[in-house]
């Protein structure tokens, strides 16, 4: 009877081994890869529409056109804010370059003072432009970091009707969590195109943040595209819609849009 | 007046013959009601003085609510060598982070050196960066913070002292926390205690502290004054009986109503505020009275008639004693119903209307259950009141009262014209005022800490003012923004306004910045989409949250924030009146609007209406005991008389007030209606008596007094020593105005009882009112 026991509890152990195999996932280190080997084509132009929603609804709305456009492996973004009319005119330009210890270069040009301004090199972690999302996740867009987090693949899970790899990520060290702002990360990665669909994270003292969530993600061009953006800090209670519509990655942009010049005349 | 009497012995007939099962359940009333004590929530904000829909304190939390406003909790970190220092600077970090792990504190609200940002120009662009990085700091990285705060007006005063030797840290609490305040004033204290062995010194103040140490500070007292009180009432009682059953009787009923009109406040949901510890002891020296009349009648019965049986001796009793205890419990009730109706203040409406009904409950006590108890026990003599109708020394003493109002009634007119004539020059001179701060002892740290803050910051008192413009985005008009500048530089030129912050400091400081950090630039952009352009850029590396408390998410509101070093009444009014003044006459237009609020604004208003809430209640117990007596003695004349020596006892604590100095404050300014209340209790008990003696009895004068003041002028000796020295407890109290309050109504009580005593009788023997006259 006890060898009965025995037994009967070893082949179900060996059952579990083996189911556990079954479910075996890529690393978090494969898939933070292959989500920056996704094609996003060499130059871009959309329009980009911003809604920001303060803890009492109140809700500010900014229209921009926004450029992109790949020297190399450096990575240019040109916008430009239509509405409201107090900062029509007014332009953003980033360059954000392959070598994370050279700072990126960011401006501002104000045509009310008719002036450009450098902003100085913000912290990875920094809220980009009055929005809840920081210039890391500007930066990244649907792709995740393959050097700053410890990850660790927990289980599938389905966004938007679409199957993704859950991901956990702690900084690797206490130096890239304060530059982050993050002491926890959770990503949810789609197992087929390999695109970011959804970001929670937490702040340093283990309060939930912020929810990010990428939506509407379809073919432009042959090229997958997210149409919407919808951030949620949950501290602060604000709110951050980004829609995306009039994609375009055929359009050849010159290269002389990215300059501090071309701000000043605008499009 | 017989028929009445037969009525009242058969009244209590009926209480005698079910005695058991009124001891049943006067015991669970009692116990059932006072259940309720336990769930008793504190509140001694400063809010609470105006009722929840009061329209100046709806739109202040509307202002709260719109930019975020909090009352925090104020930790002045100070260095006398001066705080630009690498250790200085490091304590000033290590606090802010420990902070946020405080519970109860928000996280995301702490104001310091350490969390707020500099706003620097380069020579191509806008900087927003920390003052400092705990990676790199060091003493010479300290004195760039200095000379960044230098450069950056809006923080001196305000986050940095003048004299650079004392830094502010704000911490802010969770919505969540707002009744558990002095939890985290604790945790805080705590918190603070750990660097003690450091040179900086730590001091904790501001308006969230203050509401959180009272919290504590009124538990404190309480567990100090009302033991003391039932002690010394004790005493007295030991005093008049010398029985065990003459103390405990008496202390039941105090137990009852001061039981009863707790437990009702619990159940009912309304808060304890400041001024509700008062409460007990108050109605502890009430409550007591009635027991005193009626023992004093029992014992001097027992005396008289030593074969009558308990229930015999009961029933004389309680149908001697019933008339007068009814008529002094309700002219006490009137007093405190004067409070709750004149008075627009929560505190004060219900320390009178849950007052009014401890005594009521006192009263229900005194003719139920005191019969009902006595009937449980043996007759029994009390050696205070001998067979052979020998007086003790205490009616001795009154007898030598009564002989000296007889031989020179005159005097005794004369004296009463003086004070009263004292009474309304100092009436006229009454100041009214009142600071919060003053409800702690002067020794106290948070009083220490409050000064210092006010004396080397800009100070801890705010004055919000709420500026309103049509369309979104109309902040941005020069116009608009040169407008609310002009406010804030006419509003700094007023007295005790130390500094002012609004969004125009912001934008003076970009402006500045974006033009090479040219001091000529520190003034408002010319051009309203420049404004816009300016806040973009401050978002493209400032936090979205930077300006909350200062402007809306539309641009169409903001918010001034005045800072006063005081939160003295008396200061905090001209203020507003004279910025109230200035908008109405420089600044409201249809383009811009702008409303004083924030708590100095709501201060201004509520204290303002003390002076004449004070009036009206006095006035109005005054007319109420005047109708009640007159009626119940049916004349007038005689309702007149009783009235006389309290309403000299008001005027002659409107004396003691100038001489002494205190002001007229939400304590004290209950005084009046209550003494009225209490004191009156003597003229009845007086005119009741004497009217029996001179009219029923038709004895004559000299025989009618000598009899009043040995018997009836003993038992009101001890019912005013229980008064006096009841409400003398309150002296004690470590909250001054509690303190104020219990000595003015002694001293009133006082007066009303050595007026009643002299006074009275000797406008009777000068004036001889029909009233009195033999049948």
């Amino acid at each position: 009877m006890k060898i009965n026991l025995i037994t009967g509890f070893l082949a179900l152990l060996m059952l579990f081994s083996n189911k556990s195999k079954a479910q075996s996932f890529p690393s978090g280190k494969d898939i933070a890869q292959k989500t920056h080997e996704k094609n996003e084509g060499v130059s871009m132009s959309r329009k980009l529409t911003m809604e920001l929603k303060d803890k009492r609804g109140k809700i500010r709305l900014r229209e921009t056109i926004s450029l992109r456009k790949y020297f190399g492996k450096e990575k240019r973004l040109a916008i430009f804010y239509q509405t409201p009319k107090s900062v029509q005119g007014t332009a953003f330009l980033t360059y954000d370059y392959p070598d994370v210890s050279v700072d990126d270069d960011q401006w501002l040009y104000m045509p009310a003072l008719r002036k450009t301004r450098r902003i100085s090199a913000a912290n990875r972690g920094d809220y980009f432009l009055g929005t809840d999302l920081t210039y890391e996740d500007i930066k990244l867009e649907t792709r995740i970091s393959r050097e700053d987090y410890n990850y660790k693949t927990v289980r599938k899970e389905m966004i938007d009707g679409q199957e993704c790899y859950v991901l956990e990520g702690t900084p690797v060290s206490k130096e890239i969590a304060k530059e982050l702002g993050y002491g926890k990360v959770k990503f949810w990665v789609d197992a087929k195109i390999w695109m970011l669909r959804k970001a929670d994270s937490w702040d340093i003292a283990g309060n939930h943040l912020k929810t990010i969530e990428i939506k509407d993600i379809k073919k432009v061009q042959n090229i997958w595209t997210y149409h919407k953006i919808f951030a949620k800090n949950h501290k602060t209670n604000h709110e951050t819609t980004f829609l995306i519509s009039e994609i375009d990655y055929q359009t050849t942009i010159s290269d002389d849009t990215f300059t501090k010049e071309a701000m000043v005349n605008g499009l | 007046m017989k028929n009445e009497n037969q009525k009242a012995t058969n009244f209590f007939k009926y209480v005698t013959s079910k005695y058991k099962i009124i001891l049943l359940l006067s015991i669970i009333v009692m116990t059932g009601v006072a259940l309720f004590i336990p769930k008793m929530t504190k509140d001694t904000s400063y809010d609470a003085f105006l009722p929840k829909d009061d329209p100046v304190l709806t739109f202040r939390n509307k202002t709260k609510e719109t930019f975020g406003l909090k009352d925090p909790m104020v930790i002045a970190v100070v260095n006398e060598e001066g705080i630009f220092n690498k250790k200085t600077l490091d304590l000033v970090q290590k606090l802010s982070e420990q902070l946020k792990t405080v519970p109860g504190v928000d996280p995301d609200q702490i104001t310091s050196l350490w969390t707020e940002n500099n706003i620097v120009g380069t020579y191509d662009g806008l900087q927003v960066d920390p003052f400092y990085e705990l990676d790199d700091l060091s003493d010479d990285k300290a004195l760039k913070v200095k000379s960044a705060i230098e450069d950056f007006e809006l923080y001196q005063g305000s986050l940095v002292s003048k004299d650079q030797t004392t830094t502010l840290i704000l911490a802010e609490m969770l919505d969540s926390y707002g009744k558990r305040q002095h939890e985290v004033y604790k945790s805080i204290m705590t918190l603070l205690e750990q660097y003690k062995s450091y040179d900086e010194k730590l001091y904790l103040a501001g308006e969230g502290a203050v509401s959180g140490y009272l919290i504590k500070y009124i538990d404190e007292d309480a567990m100090k004054t009302n033991p003391f009180a039932a002690i010394v009432i004790s005493i007295i009682l030991i005093f008049a009986y010398r029985r065990v059953r003459g103390v405990v009787l008496p202390n039941i009923m105090v137990l009852a109503s001061v039981g009863i009109a707790l437990g009702a406040m619990a159940g009912f949901g309304v808060d304890f505020f400041v001024i509700t510890n008062g409460l007990p002891v108050v109605l502890i020296s009430i409550a007591v009275a009635d027991g005193i009349h009626i023992l004093g009648e029992y014992y001097e019965a027992a005396a008289k008639h030593p074969n009558f049986s308990q229930r015999e001796l009961v029933l004389y009793t309680m149908s001697n004693m019933w008339r007068p205890i009814t008529i002094t419990s309700v002219t006490t009730i009137a007093g405190f119903l004067a409070v709750s109706v004149s008075s627009y203040m929560p505190p004060m409406t219900y320390f009178g209307l849950f007052g009014a009904l401890g005594v009521f409950a006192a009263l229900v006590y005194a003719i139920f259950f005191i019969p009902s108890a006595l009937m449980l026990l043996k007759p029994q003599t009390s050696r205070a009141y001998k067979v052979d109708q020998k007086v003790d020394r205490f009616g001795k003493l009154m007898e030598l009262v009564g002989k000296f109002v007889v031989k020179y009634p005159k005097f005794i007119l004369a004296m009463a014209v003086v004070i009263i004539g004292l009474g309304i020059n100092g009436a006229s001179h009454l100041e009214i005022n009142e600071d919060r701060i003053k409800n702690f002892q002067s020794d106290e740290p948070i009083v220490k800490a409050d000064a210092l803050i006010n004396l080397k910051t800009d100070g801890t008192s705010y004055l919000d003012i709420f500026i309103e413009t049509p369309e979104n985005e109309d902040i941005f008009e020069p116009e608009n923004l040169k407008k609310m500048q002009a406010l804030q530089t006419y509003a700094e030129t007023l007295p005790h306004v130390k500094g002012s912050v609004s969004i125009v400091d912001f934008l003076k400081k970009m402006n500045q910045s974006l033009n090479e950090n040219n001091t000529d630039y520190y003034i408002i952009p010319s051009d309203r989409d420049l404004v816009a352009q300016y806040f973009l850029l401050y978002s493209a590396s400032g936090d979205p949250t930077d300006f909350d408390n200062y402007v809306d998410y539309d641009y169409r509101l903001a918010n001034i924030r005045l800072r006063l070093d005081t939160g003295e009444y008396k200061y905090e009014k001209p203020v507003v009146d004279s910025i109230n003044k200035y908008i109405e006459h420089h600044f409201n237009s249809d383009s811009i609007q702008a409303t004083t609020t924030g708590k100095v604004t709501v201060d201004a208003y509520w204290i303002n209406r003390l002076g004449f809430n004070h009036f009206l209640g006095a006035g109005l117990a005054l007319l109420v005991v005047l109708i009640f007596s007159s009626l119940s003695f049916r004349s007038i004349s005689a309702g007149l008389l009783t009235i006389i020596p309290v309403s000299i006892s008001v005027l002659f604590i409107y004396t003691v007030m100038g001489i002494l100095d205190i002001w007229l404050a939400v304590g004290t300014s209950m005084f009046a209606a209550i003494a009225i209340g209490i004191g009156v209790d003597f003229a009845v008990h007086t005119v009741d008596r004497l009217k029996f003696l001179l009219s029923d009895q038709g004895l004559p004068i000299q025989e009618a007094y000598l009899e009043f003041y040995k018997s009836a002028g003993r038992a009101l000796l001890f019912n005013f020593l229980a008064l006096a020295l009841g409400f003398s407890v309150l002296m004690v109290s470590s909250v001054p105005p509690l303190s104020q309050f219990g000595f003015l109504v002694a001293v009133a009580v006082s007066v009303s009882f050595i007026g009643s005593m002299t006074l009275l009788p000797a406008i009777i023997l000068v004036t001889k009112p029909k009233f009195f006259s033999p049948e």
